[in-house]
């Protein structure tokens, strides 16, 4: 990914958009069972860009009000995952999850929860099998919804410090559901340098020490 | 070619399959993979050393290989990676694609596909360059998805940051809404093509932009659903030139309007009458000028023809006009008005397409200013006769009385005999006057003409004696006749004096001597021959041309040659009435005299006289012989004039006849309705009470074959003899001789 760049070489990030690949092919996978569907994933997008453009970038990519299931996470490395999708989708996505046993009312009462579950097992997976990858532990907060949440999705506020982060996302999308989302996850810089470390005992790890040392 | 290298190119594109099998760590292949690869068929059916298979990856690509398919180890589900391999032809790039299917925590299957993707690499570079060049952006929508794979300059067409794929609702979003979204079922169709304009709003900068769109529905590549692929191109230019274009064509109709507004004023406001007619000379419309000037509104002339509308008289040749799709201009001609009679306009009439297009300006105050001008010129001229004639008939008549007075003086001495040289002088002054009187009648044309079938190349033959005596030796008279001449219908008489006249003229300019022509032709006219004022209608003339070879006379000469009382000539040389005499005669006789000439150049006379389409004429009977004699018949003389009745009266008596003389119309009637015998009426026309030609007719009630005689000064009703005689009836013009007198009166009572 070209926006990467100056962070982190093409191998950092190719191993790095397999670490999320992974944990995210878990999260498909966790989810797919709850709808009962097939999900399609895409292959993920990396960049470093300021909290600002990766705002940007997601209002772009949408016109429509969001919703955002976000959990943070500390750790050997700290930021917070997102799991974003349209607001239209939201109360398809409560169906999809709760099996369409639930009557339209009943869906839009349960919505935030049923949707805060359904982040939490997505995000979770996630994090936690790239943590298992990483070989570190992480703390994951409790899942929290939030509504058409603008800058505030990436935490930009008036005065606050525009930093560059790591914005990763993957597009999904579910058959015969009119659903469709984005895994994000921002990472602040400091965090990024201990990923850095991380993503090359990765390599290591997973292409063997003789493998390794081609490179 | 090498075996090995046909197996290559045969083996370009097409996909080789391979399963992965990380429990051995082994990759099996099929043909297509291992030559691909370029690995032993055999031994990739077998299955091989993934270290084997990494081998043959370029080094610059192994390491992100080896990642991508340790991390489907480790439980990713998605394969896809392109790397590069050495290939005897250079570099092969290769796209690997595959999917993996895990128990929570190892993959169970591991499979793919592998295929040259060369080819493609170098047509997408292409295919960047060109989108990049030509501004066109591409896209593939796989229906059912919420993304579009889309290309970077399809990005940047959107104003959005490059992005392999976008949310369809992020590109539609950007369409204005009135336009059909960027991406949508345009059509169920497979295959169809698929074209659209639409308007987007630019992310980054917010400014409107034309695309169009260019694609088509097509069986999506993994064989399921339906995948809409296509083009996007920025043509705001275009649209901006093409709405510029319809700006111009809209306000070159306003233009339009506004000019159409003015000529509707122009056409509505005018004082000129306007109007259209078709080709057939019927009215298609008229302005509101016609309402007020002539009272005739719009219905009333429209749909019906222009002759009905103007004066009878002013309609000559306009039809002639109307077929040759002439233009015509400046022409006068009265219009009939509702209410108040006739009104002159000047009129142009412009042919235009099949229609005719005509103006005309009221020019009556003009016609009646030229009215008025003309009876002034009339009452000065009136004013120059009068005074020319007195000084002319004081002369003459001193002539008369004066020898009349030496007449009386001589016998009252008793010298009788020498008192016939007076007598001489006294009668040539009257005739003198007689011809005075002659000319101005014929100026005022009120001369009585005698048209007859005449014969006018012989009248000049018998006439070319007398001119030569006339001319002198210094003129030759040189006579060029056209053979077949026609015969005109003139007074022979007045066209003799006409020609001596001219002949006078021509000799008085040619004071050293020169060449007089007389020539005759047959003239036809198609069409009105315009002379000065006036117009020769159409039809068949005989040219009479008087030319001499004299000084020439300069224009302002020439345009007031024909006025009475004009002369070059010294004082006392002339009267100045011989051309206005001439002139006079030719409109009489329905005809037409022109002049032209010049200074230095000569001067010709051309006269107009119509032709006679009746037989040719009888030899001209000379009248002159004896006086005959009466033998006692009868004759009433009826005048109111006693000098005049004392003449006749003592003439008849002298001829032998009876005479019964009355002076008015009473007494003539008394004596024609009773018994007593009378052979002939002699009877002035103007008379008191009844006319001559009235009582003539209440005579031939009781007396139906009483020959009559008219003698007459001028009468206004007698102008053209034959129109004012009955059969039996003629006509002798006072002043007359005695002699002819007694000729009419013998003849009319001896038949």
């Amino acid at each position: 990914m070209s926006g990467s760049s100056g962070f982190l070489d093409e191998l950092e990030v190719d191993a790095l958009t397999e670490l999320v690949n992974i944990g995210v092919s878990r999260a498909a996978s966790s989810l797919r069972q709850m709808v009962q569907r097939q999900v399609f994933l895409s292959v993920p997008s990396i960049e470093v860009i300021s909290r600002r453009d990766a705002a940007t970038l997601m209002a772009e990519r949408e016109i429509g009000p969001l919703v955002a299931v976000r959990q943070e996470f500390t750790g050997a490395f700290a930021g917070r995952a997102l799991l974003i999708f349209p607001e239209a989708n939201s109360l398809a996505l409560v169906r999809a999850v709760t099996g369409d046993e639930l009557s339209e009312a009943e869906a839009a009462d349960l919505e935030d929860e049923a949707l805060a579950e359904t982040g939490n097992v997505v995000l979770n997976n996630c994090l936690a099998t790239m943590a298992n990858m990483l070989q570190r532990p992480l703390e994951m907060s409790l899942p929290g919804v939030m509504r058409d949440p603008g800058p505030a999705l990436f935490e930009i506020d008036a005065g606050e410090d525009d930093g560059v982060v790591l914005f990763l996302y993957i597009n999904f999308a579910v058959t015969e559901r009119d659903i469709r989302g984005y895994i994000a996850i921002l990472m602040d810089l400091p965090s990024l340098d201990a990923l850095k470390t991380l993503v090359g005992e990765f390599i290591q790890r997973v292409l063997g020490q003789g493998a390794a040392a081609e490179a | 070619m090498s075996t090995s290298a046909q197996t290559s190119s045969t083996l370009a594109g097409a996909t080789g399959a391979w399963a992965w099998d990380f429990a051995t760590g082994q990759v099996q292949g099929d043909a297509r993979f291992a030559a691909l690869m370029g690995l032993d068929v055999a031994e990739a059916a077998a299955g091989l050393a993934a270290e084997r298979f990494f081998q043959r990856v370029l080094h610059e690509d192994r390491m992100r290989l080896r990642i991508a398919i340790a991390a489907v180890g480790h439980g990713a589900e998605v394969f896809a990676r392109d790397f590069r391999v050495a290939a005897p032809d250079g570099v092969r790039w290769l796209s690997a694609r595959g999917r993996a299917e895990h128990t929570p925590d190892t993959p169970i299957r591991f499979t793919g596909v592998l295929i040259d993707i060369s080819e493609q690499k170098r047509t997408e570079e292409r295919l960047r360059v060109a989108q990049s060049a030509g501004g066109v952006g591409t896209f593939e929508y796989v229906e059912g998805f919420g993304t579009a794979s889309v290309s970077d300059q399809f990005c940047r067409l959107l104003g959005l940051h490059p992005a392999d794929a976008l949310p369809v609702r992020t590109i539609n979003g950007l369409v204005h809404p009135h336009d059909p979204p960027l991406i949508s079922a345009y059509t169920s169709e497979v295959d169809a093509p698929i074209e659209a304009e639409l308007r987007i709003r630019r992310a980054d900068t917010g400014a409107e932009r034309w695309l169009a769109l260019r694609g088509e529905r097509r069986p999506s590549g993994d064989g399921v659903g339906v995948s809409f692929v296509g083009a996007i191109y920025d043509i705001t230019a275009a649209k901006a030139a093409e709405a510029k274009l319809r700006e111009m064509a809209a306000t070159l109709e306003q233009r339009v309007e506004a000019r159409t507004q003015e000529r509707d004023r122009l056409w509505n406001n005018s004082r000129d009458l306007f109007a259209v007619l078709n080709p057939a000379g019927v009215y298609q419309a008229v302005n509101p000028a016609w309402s007020a000037l002539l009272g005739l509104s719009e219905d009333e002339v429209v749909g019906r023809h222009f002759s009905e509308f103007v004066h009878p008289d002013d309609l000559m040749g306009a039809e002639d006009h109307w077929t040759e799709r002439a233009v015509l201009a400046d022409r006068d001609a009265r219009m009939r008005s509702k209410e108040h009679g006739w009104r002159w306009f000047n009129w142009t009439v412009i042919p235009a397409g099949n229609d005719f297009y005509a103006t005309g300006r009221d020019v009556n105050e003009r016609k009646q200013l030229e009215d008025q001008l003309r009876q002034s010129q009339k009452m000065e001229a009136v004013g120059q006769l009068t005074g020319g004639l007195a000084h002319d008939f004081n002369n003459m008549l001193t002539g008369v009385l004066g020898g009349l007075d030496m007449v009386r003086r001589r016998i009252g001495q008793g010298r009788v005999a020498e008192a016939e040289r007076f007598i001489d002088a006294a009668v040539s002054s009257a005739e003198r006057a007689a011809a005075l009187t002659h000319r101005l009648l014929a100026f005022s044309r009120r001369q009585t003409l005698d048209p007859q079938a005449v014969n006018v190349n012989q009248l000049i033959s018998s006439m070319a004696d007398m001119l030569r005596r006339t001319l002198g030796e210094r003129v030759d008279l040189a006579v060029v006749l056209q053979p077949d001449l026609w015969t005109a219908l003139i007074d022979a008489n007045q066209l003799e004096s006409a020609l001596l006249n001219l002949a006078i003229n021509a000799r008085d300019a040619m004071p050293d001597g020169g060449k007089l022509t007389l020539e005759t032709s047959n003239i036809h006219l198609d069409r009105p021959l315009a002379a000065g004022s006036d117009q020769l209608p159409p039809g068949d003339y005989l040219m009479v041309g008087v030319s001499d070879t004299g000084t020439g006379m300069p224009e302002h000469v020439i345009a007031r040659a024909f006025d009475p009382f004009f002369t070059t000539k010294p004082l006392g040389q002339g009267t100045g009435l011989g051309l206005s005499m001439v002139y006079g005669f030719a409109h009489q006789s329905g005809g037409h005299v022109s002049i032209y000439s010049a200074p230095g150049l000569g001067t010709t006379v051309k006269l107009y006289l119509p032709r006679h389409l009746a037989d040719t004429p009888a030899a001209q009977v000379s009248n002159r012989g004896e006086a005959p004699g009466g033998a006692g018949e009868t004759v009433l003389v009826v005048e109111d004039e006693p000098a005049v009745r004392a003449v006749i009266v003592e003439l008849l008596n002298e001829l032998g006849y009876q005479t019964l003389e009355v002076a008015d119309t009473d007494s003539a009637l008394k004596i024609l309705h009773s018994s007593r015998q009378i052979d002939l009426l002699i009877s002035d026309v103007g008379l008191p009470g009844l006319n001559g030609r009235q009582l003539a007719d209440v005579a031939r009630q009781s007396r139906p074959d009483l020959p009559v005689l008219f003698i007459t000064g001028y009468a206004a009703g007698a102008a053209r003899r034959s129109e004012f005689l009955a059969p039996g009836m003629e006509m002798i013009s006072k002043p007359f001789a005695v002699d002819a007198l007694a000729l009419k009166i013998r003849a009319m009572i001896g038949s």
